[in-house]
């Protein structure tokens, strides 16, 4: 099953979008838990896509796909901006970074999502959540 | 989201409510630039009816309490479901932050 949606970069469109999308998920039996954190990755990865990635900039757009299998599910968010280094943004769990205000949601996506690939140079981010339980790393969340 | 104060004493009991985003998170800002404004050291973050936050939100948050922290005053929490503590724990805010079980312990806390 594959299904996207297309805005442009208006952060005001993106919890419409977040809800289209989650409605045709919502009948997969996934864990409450499961549901929060894919939603809260689909609301980060969109945010960064429409601010940090095209800019704020009306006129270009974010496309989100999602993909289910039987065992995963697997969004691309792409947007139509630079790019950028997810290795360069400092990880906001240490100690010394803790009250900054940036940088909490590539880190997110990275600590929810089971499978985490930047491409075209950091312009679009692909995130899979195993959905079958033995193949679910739950542990990582509480590693964190 | 929604917010509504209340006063106990010196103490301002902000109980938010629904979702806590990038979409709405200049409104909180607000609300906290006002009880600043107004003096209020002792800051009470009623949880309870958040069903959810992203990081725009958490950022909202840790600015409050670095502002609160620079006037000499302190910012609580209680309430949290379970899923929200667990974002507190993964970005491990839950060190910066003081997160309390029960209303009775938070206010006695501040």
């Amino acid at each position: 099953m594959n299904f996207s949606e297309r805005i442009f970069s208006r952060l005001e469109l993106i919890p419409d979008c977040i809800e289209k999308l989650i409605k045709k998920i919502k009948h997969l039996s996934l864990a409450e838990e499961e549901l929060f954190d894919i939603k809260l990755c689909l609301q980060e990865a969109l945010v960064n896509a429409v601010k940090h990635g095209n800019k704020f900039d009306t006129n270009l757009e974010v496309e989100c796909s999602i993909e289910v299998l039987d065992d995963r599910l697997t969004i691309q968010v792409k947007d139509q901006g630079a790019g950028f280094d997810e290795q360069a943004v400092p990880c906001p769990a240490h100690t010394e970074n803790l009250t900054k205000t940036s940088g909490r949601g590539v880190y997110l996506i990275k600590k929810l999502m089971d499978e985490v690939k930047y491409f075209d140079r950091g312009s679009g981010v692909k995130m899979t959540k195993f959905i079958n339980k033995e193949n679910s790393r739950e542990p990582k969340r509480r590693e964190a | 989201m929604n917010l509504k104060e209340e006063k106990r004493n010196d103490i301002t009991i902000c109980k938010l409510e629904g979702e806590i985003t990038i979409n709405n998170s200049a409104e909180l800002r607000k609300a906290f630039d006002l009880i600043i404004k107004r003096n209020e050291k002792k800051v009470l973050a009623d949880f309870t009816a958040v069903s959810y936050i992203d990081s725009s939100g958490l950022a909202t948050l840790i600015e409050m309490f670095q502002r609160l922290k620079k006037i000499g005053g302190r910012l609580r929490f209680y309430g949290l479901d379970q899923k929200i503590k667990n974002i507190f724990e993964v970005t491990k805010l839950h060190k910066l932050f003081d997160i309390c079980d029960t209303q009775e312990s938070a206010l006695k806390d501040l």
